[in-house]
């Protein structure tokens, strides 16, 4: 903070304002040209529908559809073609497109290539029948895109009673609401203001206060930027809707009056339908704009705005404090002075970040959303549910089950059963193999002892092996009726053992296969590590008159220790999420009490599809992780050079 | 040959054979998850038609193991890394619809002329929210297997069945009158669907402690603890063994099953029994149902589309009925005398009479982990049927809310 | 080397061993069982009707009721095997060459130099880990096939399993260039030799048992991996040897674990040849001390 001089506050005070203000201004020109977008389709979206709406009248009353088709096209000032499908008879009813003119009378058949009309009628259909069925609104029921710079195509549902038997598609010129944007740009006064009050920092001493200062004025310039950028948004959104519905009057006005349109058909809430087709009620048939009801329909998109504009202004005060502290600067001297050591570590780091930082940001990320297979095409702004997959998952704390009858039973797929059963897991396995590694790694490590290239050859066989055969052989091992292991046991005298029948038992069962599988790797580590301890070492220890026991713990201990360390973490990390013996051998029986928290994750991913929530468990298990790790590390200092 | 002359040759036949090659434009790309014998008989129906297509269209297969295949199509395909056509069980079809840009519709290609010729069964599995997305190739289904010098005539009954069992079953010894998975909930479907039981009713609401379904299974118990003519754990492994042993009289399992049956075993197939328990019902076991299905993002739909059409037409069926021993889903390829006379093949047509197609929703796969937890704690008598199921009905309840929410 | 045990009889220590060995054999001799069998079934134990301890006994050795290598055969003849093995072989050992470049470099910055970001940078490597990977295999897909253009490439699968192998190999490397004494490069300072220069004529010769545990670790990373080379592999010839055993088990089919044990033992073959020629740099008289001495 001493190092807080003018120059550096200003220069962090300027970082921090173009980035807050820079990238907010940017979030605001997008949330505007969004809204004004939707105002755009939202009057296609009118227009088609109140064509949808006569089509169907007429096609009800028998009349002639080709003719009203061409009629509408004409009458509405925004609708430039129309096009009618009938799926039910795989037909093209009515259209003015010109290619469908010229290829004869109506209706006609459609071909081949026309196959998309078809499946989009269908996709309707079948929208319209899953969101009747699920009682909600799922999937989109009005299909909108973009086919030209300023041509929007709708397609709506054609309905025959409740069934969807065709599609009606509308390509209209885009209607554009009025530019809502007046006075100055809300960043300009900001900016002002803070080049004003930067005058004020001459007058304050160094350090702590100039920081703070400067800090103040970040924060005022920021809050109010974004807070005029609200208004901005709010304003937008009513100009918006305003258009809408003046939009709807003139498509209305315009229907009014012919002999073939109903005048019951004219009311414009009708046609004001957002994408399930559920009525808006952004406005009165009358074309008055309910302001109430427009704005609670924006206060999420609001809310969005401002959680946005917090995080950027975090970001910007990073910044700040990045510049204003001389942090920076220190960064690019050390960028410089040891290059040659980031020469190293680069190559490395990139690929880290590529493969393995990368997909890790998604899926934390991900876990702040609800994204299911239901709604995976929805976009993921509009599933933000912040922190409640994880407060889910803290919350699951039934671990003891009341029965109906009174008796208590442990939950087995409770979270925290789930949870101590995977560190009972992962503590016996990595003791179980460190223990036997080292054991054998010190044993293969004697000098004279005969035959140890046949031993080591033989012990690492259960890493060379494919772990799919062999875990499935140890699964077969401990069958009931016909497991070698019950052999033995009756062999001996006893009665054989139902080994998934009980969670310990059970748990013996994947405990034996994977401490089967991993020691190998254990004894490699360490024998590779035997050999940086230098043999003048012992001589020293045994010259003052140290014993066999004190050898071992006071040098080879400390000796093995850099090697150790590093692979007794990361082996506690890979049993954790140790998916694939629990997934073959014990399968989680009984009722789910050996699962752990990996195989829990894959299956709210893979069976449950709840993308998102597994993320959350999976972020989960990584914190637990990390905190595991930051411990260790502390305890044994592994980050420490000698 | 001088050696000019050799050269010359060699680029007049280089020559005359690049614009046939060039000719074929069209590459369709197949993925399947066939091995050994079907993969073989898959294989020769794809060279057939590249042979009959040798001027416009080229069929590249690739083989894909099972268990990664969903997860590979799931990747690649919504990115349009996919194949043009690719060839799954049915069991998937719904949450790929739902996922989107994966399964195309073939609706508009099909007429009653096409649909006529499928088990409508077959076709029914094929179907998601009143779409199309694919035709149906092969059906697998299970049957009764039975050793016929241990079994002179198959059970019809229950009640018959459990007789014959019991004449052959001596526990100490490891042998069994009856073998098959019972704890695993697909082949219960089998009984369950007896009872008239099931795991889902009206708009996919999970119904799986239903009366029917406890009473299911509680004859499951009876077969398991009280006659006990089954032997514990049932991986499918050990029934395998018991049966080339001759340890097991009677089997229930499915095509794919006799493959593995060692050729000193005599055998025979019969439709499964009915069930005097549940009224003389017949057994009904779940069905599943390869489809050969369009990649929403092919380029080549329609090309794709008749190399579907032939794929499960009667000829390609014939093929794989007689060769890859597949039970083809063409009503016409059983009008062949040679299939028509091959008893396993029509064995497993009689049973499809009495199957049911497995469901096709995202919501089934939601089902298995607690159903084979309620199946196992049941075997295990850690609970009683009715308990286990509503604690499965509870927990798939949960989990289908939090995917609809 | 130590010395310590030489109090404790090496009969002992054979019997522990020789126990070891048994523990380690018994399941694989199972899978030779399988493979050498002929059939396709997953062993289980044979008994006759009410059977005696010496039956029992006979029934838990594992041993074929024939002999034979038709498994053996069959595998390389009606499917590609030996392709599927060279393109994992290649794989591999291309992991190898570049996951310990890329380790012993970044290792070596982390033990030898002190620069800002450093502790950040270790633990990054080491936090890496702890993200479980069952989601990730879409975002994977993306990047590697969508992005970078890699998709039926063997590099593609190279970069996986390489940054799938760096944390372990940077941390063990590190530990490891830890305790070879500075005195030996300050040494080389003085006489004018660059820090690269250092790092490939000194610390790698010395480090040569690490590097051994590396290499050994970043094999193995590639060669058993299935989902990813499945994933990205669209072409049955760039498949690898772990996507083509699966394709003899698994779904509605026969399951072929006869082939798959036979495939699994040719498998592991390469393995134990690699460690075969590795242990000799596991064993060797050349450690640190004896150079310092």
């Amino acid at each position: 903070m001493r190092d807080a001089s003018v120059g550096r506050t200003v220069a962090g005070l300027i970082t921090a304002l173009v980035i807050g203000i820079g990238l907010m201004s940017l979030i605001l020109g997008e949330a505007r040209r969004t809204m004004t977008r939707s105002a755009t389709e939202q009057n296609a979206v009118v227009t088609a529908a109140a064509a949808a709406d006569v089509l169907a009248r007429v096609r009800d009353d028998g009349g002639d559809l080709q003719a009203m088709t061409v009629a509408l096209a004409a009458a509405l000032p925004d609708l430039e073609q129309l096009r009618v499908i009938d799926a039910s008879r795989r037909q093209l009813a009515a259209s003015t497109h010109a290619a469908d003119l010229e290829a004869g009378d109506f209706p006609q058949r459609l071909k081949r290539e026309q196959k998309g009309w078809f499946d989009q009628a269908k996709e309707l259909e079948a929208a319209h029948s899953t969101n009747v069925m699920e009682g909600k609104a799922r999937k989109d029921e009005v299909l909108l895109r973009a086919v030209a710079a300023d041509r929007l195509e709708v397609v709506l549902p054609l309905f025959d009673e409740d069934q969807v038997t065709g599609s009606v598609q509308a390509v209209t010129v885009a209607v554009l609401p009025a530019d809502a944007s007046g006075g100055l740009p809300g960043w300009i006064p900001v900016l002002a203001a803070a080049l004003l009050l930067l005058g004020l920092l001459r007058l304050l001493p160094g350090g702590w206060p100039r920081f703070a200062a400067g800090l103040v004025v970040t924060a005022v310039a920021l809050y109010l930027h974004a807070s005029l950028g609200a208004d901005t948004l709010t304003n937008t959104r009513l100009v918006g809707e305003q258009s809408v519905a003046d939009h709807a009057l003139d498509v209305s006005s315009a229907l009014r009056g012919r002999p073939d349109v109903d005048a019951d058909d004219l009311a414009v809430t009708r046609w004001n339908i957002d994408r399930f087709r559920v009525g808006r009620a952004t406005f009165d048939d009358a074309g008055l704009v309910a302001v109430g009801r427009v704005e609670d329909g924006f206060d999420r998109d609001r809310g969005r705005f401002r959680q946005g504009a917090f995080v950027l202004s975090l970001l910007a005060v990073v910044f700040y404090y990045w510049v204003a502290t001389g942090w920076a600067r220190r960064t690019g001297t050390a960028l410089v002075k040891h290059r040659s050591a980031y020469g190293f570590v680069v190559p490395a780091m990139i690929g880290m970040i590529l493969l393995v930082f990368f997909p890790f940001f998604y899926g934390v990320l991900l876990s702040f959303f609800n994204k299911t297979l239901y709604n995976v095409n929805q976009p993921l702004y509009d599933l933000w549910v912040g922190f409640d997959n994880y407060v889910s998952i803290i919350a699951d704390t039934g671990v003891v089950r009341t029965a109906e009858d009174g008796s208590r039973s442990i939950n087995f797929q409770n979270f925290y059963w789930t949870l101590g059963f995977t560190i009972l897991w992962t503590v016996s396995n990595v003791f179980i193999g460190t223990t036997l590694g080292l054991t054998l790694a010190l044993i293969l490590n004697v000098k004279e002892l005969r035959f140890k290239p046949f031993y080591r050859i033989i012990l690492i066989l259960p890493w060379a092996v494919p772990n799919y055969i062999t875990a499935l052989i140890w699964k077969g091992m401990f069958h009931k009726q016909f497991g070698v292991i019950n052999q033995v046991i009756q062999i001996g005298g006893g009665e054989p053992i139902s080994w998934f029948d009980a969670w310990y038992t059970s748990f013996f069962a994947v405990l034996m296969t994977n401490g089967w599988l991993s020691f190998p790797f254990m004894m490699v580590i360490a024998l590779g590590a035997l050999q940086s301890i230098p043999n003048d070492l012992y001589e020293a220890a045994r010259v003052d008159g140290a014993g066999r026991v004190q050898a071992f713990r006071f040098v080879t201990l400390p000796s093995l220790k850099p090697a150790l360390v590093p692979a007794v973490i990361l082996s506690v990390v890979w049993t954790f999420n140790m998916f694939n013996i629990i997934y073959l051998v014990s399968q989680g029986e009984p009722a789910g009490a050996t699962e752990i928290l990996i195989t829990d994750a894959y299956k709210i991913a893979f069976e449950q599809y709840r993308y998102s929530y597994a993320a959350a468990y999976s972020v989960v298990i990584f914190l637990i992780l990390m905190v595991y790790g930051i411990w260790q590390n502390k305890v044994t200092k592994a980050t420490e050079g000698i | 040959m001088t050696k000019p002359v050799f050269w010359l040759a060699t680029l007049a036949v280089a020559v005359v054979l690049v614009p046939t090659v060039a000719m074929a434009e069209i590459e369709l790309v197949v993925w399947h998850a066939y091995r050994g014998k079907e993969k073989a008989a898959f294989e020769s129906v794809v060279e057939v038609f590249n042979q009959d297509h040798v001027d416009d269209v080229r069929v590249k297969t690739l083989a894909v193991p099972y268990d990664a295949y969903a997860d590979k199509i799931t990747a690649a395909v919504p990115r349009g890394k996919g194949p043009d056509v690719f060839i799954f069980a049915q069991d998937r079809l719904g949450g790929w619809v739902e996922a989107g840009r994966t399964m195309e519709p073939i609706d508009f290609y099909l007429y009653e002329e096409i649909t006529d010729d499928f088990i409508p069964s077959t076709l029914e599995a094929m179907q998601y929210q009143g779409n199309t997305y694919g035709l149906p190739m092969n059906f697998k289904v299970v049957t009764m297997i039975y050793n016929t010098d241990m079994v002179a005539s198959p059970p019809q009954t229950s009640t018959e069945l459990i007789e014959v069992a019991k004449l052959h079953t001596n526990e100490a010894g490891g042998k069994f009158g009856l073998a098959y998975s019972y704890s695993d909930f697909y082949y219960h479907s089998a009984l369950m669907n007896a009872f008239g039981g099931g795991v889902f009713q009206g708009s996919r609401d999970p119904v799986l402690n239903s009366f029917e379904n406890v009473q299911s299974l509680e004859l499951m118990m009876q077969w398991f603890d009280v006659d006990k003519v089954m032997p514990a754990e049932p991986s499918s492994s050990l029934i395998t063994m018991l049966f080339n042993q001759g340890d097991a009289a009677i089997v229930f399992s499915g095509p794919w099953f006799l493959s593995e049956i060692s050729e000193s075993i005599p055998y025979a197939l019969a439709t499964l029994p009915t069930v005097d328990e549940a009224g003389g019902a017949p057994m009904q076991p779940w069905m599943t149902v390869e489809g050969a299905y369009i990649a929403a993002p092919s380029q080549n739909k329609d090309h794709a589309f008749d190399f579907v059409l032939y794929l499960t037409g009667p000829a390609a069926g014939k093929t794989m009925a007689l060769e890859g021993r597949q039970t083809p889903a063409n009503l016409r390829v059983y009008d062949d005398p040679e299939v028509a006379g091959d008893v396993q093949l029509s064995a497993f047509r009689a049973q499809v009479e009495h199957a049911v197609p497995m469901p096709n929703f995202a919501e089934m796969t939601m089902v298995w982990s607690p159903a084979t937890t309620a199946m196992n704690s049941i075997v295990r008598k850690a609970s009683s049927p009715q308990a286990a199921l509503d604690q499965a009905q509870k927990d798939v309840e949960e989990r289908v809310k939090s995917l609809r929410k | 080397m130590s010395n310590r045990n030489d109090s404790v009889p090496h009969f002992w220590l054979h019997l522990f061993l020789v126990f070891m060995v048994l523990v380690t054999v018994y399941p694989i001799l199972w899978v030779l069982t399988v493979a050498f069998s002929g059939q396709q079934a997953l062993m289980f134990v044979d008994l006759p009707p009410d059977p005696s301890v010496l039956d029992r006994v006979r029934a838990v050795v594992p041993w074929p009721a024939q002999v034979s290598v038709q498994n053996f055969v069959d595998v390389f003849s009606q499917q590609p095997f030996g392709r599927w093995l060279l393109n994992s072989a290649l794989v591999a050992a291309a992991t190898t060459v570049m996951g310990v470049f890329l380790a012993t470099t970044a290792g070596y910055a982390f033990s030898r130099f002190r620069f800002p970001g450093r502790r950040a940078g270790m633990m990054s490597f080491l936090i890496s880990q702890m993200f479980p990977g069952t989601l990730t295999l879409v975002p994977l897909y993306i990047i590697i096939v969508q992005w970078l253009h890699l998709g039926s490439n063997y590099l593609g699968l190279i970069l996986l399993y390489s940054t799938t192998a760096i944390p372990f190999c940077v941390w063990m490397l590190k530990g490891y260039f830890d305790t070879i004494p500075r005195e030996l490069e300050e040494s080389a300072l003085m006489d004018g030799a660059s820090p690269a220069v250092i790092f490939w004529k000194i610390i790698l010769p010395l480090s040569k048992p690490a590097v051994a545990v590396t290499a050994l670790f970043s094999f193995m990373t590639a060669w058993n991996e299935f989902i990813l080379a499945l994933t990205i592999m669209d072409q049955e010839s760039m498949y690898t040897a772990p996507v083509g055993l699966r394709f003899f088990v698994g779904g509605f089919a026969e399951q072929q674990w006869g082939y798959f044990a036979a495939g699994s033992i040719v498998a592991a073959l390469p393995v134990m040849a690699l460690f075969l020629f590795l242990q000799r740099f596991l064993i060797s008289g050349l450690t640190a001390g004896a150079v310092k001495g």
